[in-house]
């Protein structure tokens, strides 16, 4: 009994400490002249090559692989081609949020707003976080020293948006598509899943992760620009079923999931309108 | 020590009670010097009230009891030390006259009927309470500051019955029901005029104050502060309200001749309604022949019998005069950018200022034997009340029967106003957009998208991208996908048939939500209210 005490208590320190020091060095991590974005050349963003990689899950190689991931009748996976995009280190922080609601006076819960500025923004509604992309997505092109790379990208047609299904899961599991943005295997330490809270974004260190990217497992759920719709994926439909009530793909699992629900392949819905703590959100820049 | 006298032992010690002789005559005296404290009881009452869980729900509506409180036992103090040095002697003159309480148990009735179907109805009900003990005790204090006598009845109940009928404050602004309270009770007191040889007040004391308060209302821009469009629309909640209310205000018909006003008021706009559409092809008001609020106060505010014309013709004329007078009024509002509510109120203390000119105008027909014949001359008479009451009741079976009253009323149909709008008919467009934007507020994602189309491409309002992707947002988060859709890419907007939540209440038909009802009926009446496609999915369930 008492050795349960000391291993809860231990566990609670690590986390405690973990906390702190995440808090500590990533708020060094954004820039408060930037819209708080990350304190990096391309302020966070990350190039996710042009390349085709394959999307859905096989249950021979991912046992715990869900129906609704399967391509179609006859296929486990399809194989999707997706042009370059750049899509942000880190989920969306409350500080970057908050920038935007004090800037527009948007609506949104208070909810939203409460925690530290390096925690990723939660009980946000999806249109919350698509009028928080249009909204970067009018300072980005307003602003006069953005990255040259991003800067014509953005000329070329590029916007902020969130992630279709197929940039996001191609981001998470890179061309080859393993089960976790680290690899095959579960493990420990590389992100935020069966926990009690949100930890700050980028708390853990994911050097394997594909293309260095924070929380594509755990933390929060991610919505994306995709309504739910049964595979195979094909972003050119979405106008083809209005009858059915709205419900839009998150994925990523959050930290309140276990190993199951944090996979790269995982497909979540909600309802546009719901708000719930452990529902973000992460921004690209894409001309799809 | 309680003495009961006769009115006559008053009479001496007052000069003013000469002006009401008649009407208290008889009536049963109460004095002693202990009565001087019973405002102060009516006080302690509201004070109490304030600590029930509907008032300690809100801050304001704390304060705003504590403040009228403490401002009557202000008031109450210097009458008490008043007394006190001048040795007044102050007295109730007991008062239980039917126009009170049968008009208060009507009203009553109408809030029970409609609070079934309303739940703020049922919680405004402690509210209703502390304005009556605040109207008897502001209303005491008023005529003891004045006079020596108080005329102790139900006098309050029928004003705060029915200004809370028409208007009620939101609780963030309480504290101006009281003084719309205080108001009616001041021009009650001070407004008064002589009338046939009688000083009597000019105004119907709840019409006055709410005619006064919309006025103010509408030109500081604040008419959201109250629930008045909200109680006109919510009304027809319970089912048969026509009817409920037509059987209520024979009631008062019956007791207090008062048919030829209502009447008169109601076949005047329906027979304007029915003009007006068979000019413009199109109702006049939006979904209604006459709205059930002005039906409602046809019935039970314009009919005090005070304040009306004494003759039959007079009523007449009265009555006919608040038709066109709510009809222009309507007009008028919305011209204005207005709400139309208020309608229905802001004619009523206009009326009551003109009933000694109608008394005059009408007075040559005198000697008109043909009307007298008919009950319309300058004689009241019961048995013509009784004949003109038959008169009422067959016509309103004939409007019942003609779909006019409880029944659908084309304005209820969406397509028939997008129909009229294309057609460029008088105001369509404009009360296509007012239909989408209640159903939009509503919970409709249907109406919210198309309404948000409508901004968007700048068709039937101004054009605004911003209120057309927040209309866009609003219906997506209501789980209508095309709205997602419009709202994620504006380039391409989508336009999506209501689905079978949206027709639960774009169908009601000024009813309740149609929530229970079983799909196939939900079908089968939007095929009725004019959606095609309603009609293809009735044929293939």
């Amino acid at each position: 009994m008492r050795k349960v005490k000391i291993i809860r208590l231990q566990k609670t320190l690590t986390l405690f400490a973990i906390l702190l020091l995440t808090t500590q060095s990533a708020v060094a991590q954004f820039d408060a002249d930037k819209w708080w974005l990350a304190d990096e050349p391309l302020l966070g963003f990350v190039a996710i090559p042009a390349g085709s990689f394959p999307m859905g899950s096989n249950p021979l190689i991912d046992p715990m692989a869900f129906e609704n991931e399967r391509w179609s009748d006859s296929r486990r996976q399809g194989i999707v081609e997706v042009p370059l995009f750049y899509i942000s280190r880190y989920e969306t922080t409350i500080a970057q949020f908050k920038e935007f609601v004090e800037d527009t006076q948007h609506n949104v819960s208070d909810a939203s707003l409460e925690g530290a500025a390096n925690f990723p923004v939660a009980s946000v509604t999806w249109t919350d976080a698509v009028s928080y992309a249009r909204w970067l997505d009018g300072k980005l092109r307003g602003a006069n020293d953005l990255p040259i790379e991003i800067k014509r990208f953005l000329d070329e047609g590029g916007r902020v948006t969130l992630a279709s299904e197929a940039e996001w899961e191609k981001a998470a599991k890179g061309e080859q598509g393993s089960i976790y943005p680290w690899g095959n295997q579960v493990q420990q330490g590389m992100a935020n899943y069966a926990n009690d809270g949100v930890l700050a974004v980028g708390s853990f260190d994911c050097s394997e992760c594909k293309f260095d990217l924070a929380d594509m497992s755990g933390n929060v759920w991610e919505w994306t620009r995709s309504p739910y719709q049964d595979y195979p994926f094909d972003d050119t439909d979405d106008r083809e079923d209005l009858a059915s009530d709205a419900l839009w793909v998150m994925r990523g699992g959050s930290y309140s999931d276990e190993a199951n629900n944090i996979r790269a392949s995982v497909r979540g819905a909600a309802d546009p309108g719901a708000r719930r703590p452990f529902i973000g959100f992460r921004v690209v820049i894409s001309k799809q | 020590m309680q003495s009961v006298t006769k009115k006559r032992d008053v009479k001496s010690r007052t000069s003013k009670a000469r002006e009401t002789s008649s009407v208290i005559e008889n009536m049963p005296v109460i004095g002693g010097a202990h009565l001087l404290k019973v405002p102060t009881l009516f006080a302690i009452a509201l004070f109490l009230l304030s600590f029930t869980s509907r008032v300690q729900s809100n801050d304001t509506l704390i304060y705003s009891f504590w403040a009228s409180c403490l401002g009557l036992l202000v008031w109450q103090g210097w009458l008490l030390k008043h007394c006190a040095a001048h040795n007044c002697h102050k007295t109730f003159i007991i008062g239980l006259k039917p126009q009170h309480y049968i008009q208060a148990m009507v009203h009553l009735s109408v809030y029970t009927y409609w609070g079934m179907y309303w739940q703020p109805v049922q919680d405004h009900a402690v509210l209703l309470v502390a304005q009556i003990l605040f109207a008897y005790s502001f209303d005491i204090l008023l005529s003891w500051t004045r006079r020596e006598t108080y005329q102790l009845g139900f006098g309050p109940f029928p004003i705060i019955f029915s200004t809370n009928l028409f208007m009620w404050f939101m609780d963030d602004w309480f504290y101006l029901q009281f003084v719309m309270v205080a108001v009616g009770f001041l021009g009650k007191e001070f407004v008064r005029w002589n009338r046939d040889g009688r000083l009597v007040h000019i105004f119907n004391p709840s019409a006055f104050t709410l005619g006064l308060f919309s006025l103010v209302l509408i030109t500081t821009n604040t008419t959201d502060l109250t629930w008045g469009p909200q109680i006109a629309s919510t009304l027809s909640l319970a089912p048969n309200m026509y009817t409920y209310l037509f059987m209520g205000g024979l009631v008062v018909m019956y007791f207090f001749s008062i048919t030829l006003v209502a009447a008169s008021a109601a076949i005047v706009m329906f027979a304007l309604s029915a003009l007006y559409f068979s000019i413009a092809g199109v109702p006049y008001f939006l979904d209604s022949d006459v709205p059930i609020a002005v039906f409602l106060g046809l019935h039970l505010l314009v009919t005090d019998p005070s304040t009306s014309p004494r003759t039959p013709t007079g009523r007449l004329v009265f009555g006919i005069l608040y038709g066109i007078g709510v009809f222009v009024l309507y007009t008028v509002l919305d011209l204005f950018g207005s709400p139309t509510f208020y309608d229905k109120l802001l004619c009523v203390p206009l009326l009551n200022l003109s009933v000694q000119w109608i008394d005059r105008m009408v007075a040559p027909l005198r000697n008109n034997t043909l009307l007298e014949n008919w009950g319309l001359g300058v004689t009241p008479s019961k048995k013509a009340n009784l004949v003109h009451m038959s008169v009422w009741i067959c016509f309103f079976a004939m409007i019942s029967v003609l779909g006019k009253t409880d029944s659908r009323h084309v304005g209820d149909s969406l397509p028939f106003w997008a129909q009229a709008c294309e057609e460029g008919r008088a105001n369509a467009c404009e009360r296509l957009i007012l239909l989408e934007s209640t159903y939009c507020n509503d919970n409709s994602g249907w109406a919210c998208n198309a309404i948000g189309a409508e901004y968007f491409y700048g068709q039937n309002v101004p054009q605004d991208t911003e209120r057309a992707l927040a209309y866009f947002a609003r219906a997506c988060e209501l789980r209508f996908q095309a709205a997602c859709l419009n709202f994620l890419d504006p380039s391409q907007i989508s336009l999506a048939d209501p689905r079978a939540f949206d027709f639960r209440l774009l169908l009601r038909e000024a009813g309740q939500n149609l929530l229970e009802m079983p799909e196939d009926q939900l079908y089968r009446r939007a095929c009725e209210h004019g959606w095609q496609f309603a009609c293809d999915k009735t044929v293939s369930i």
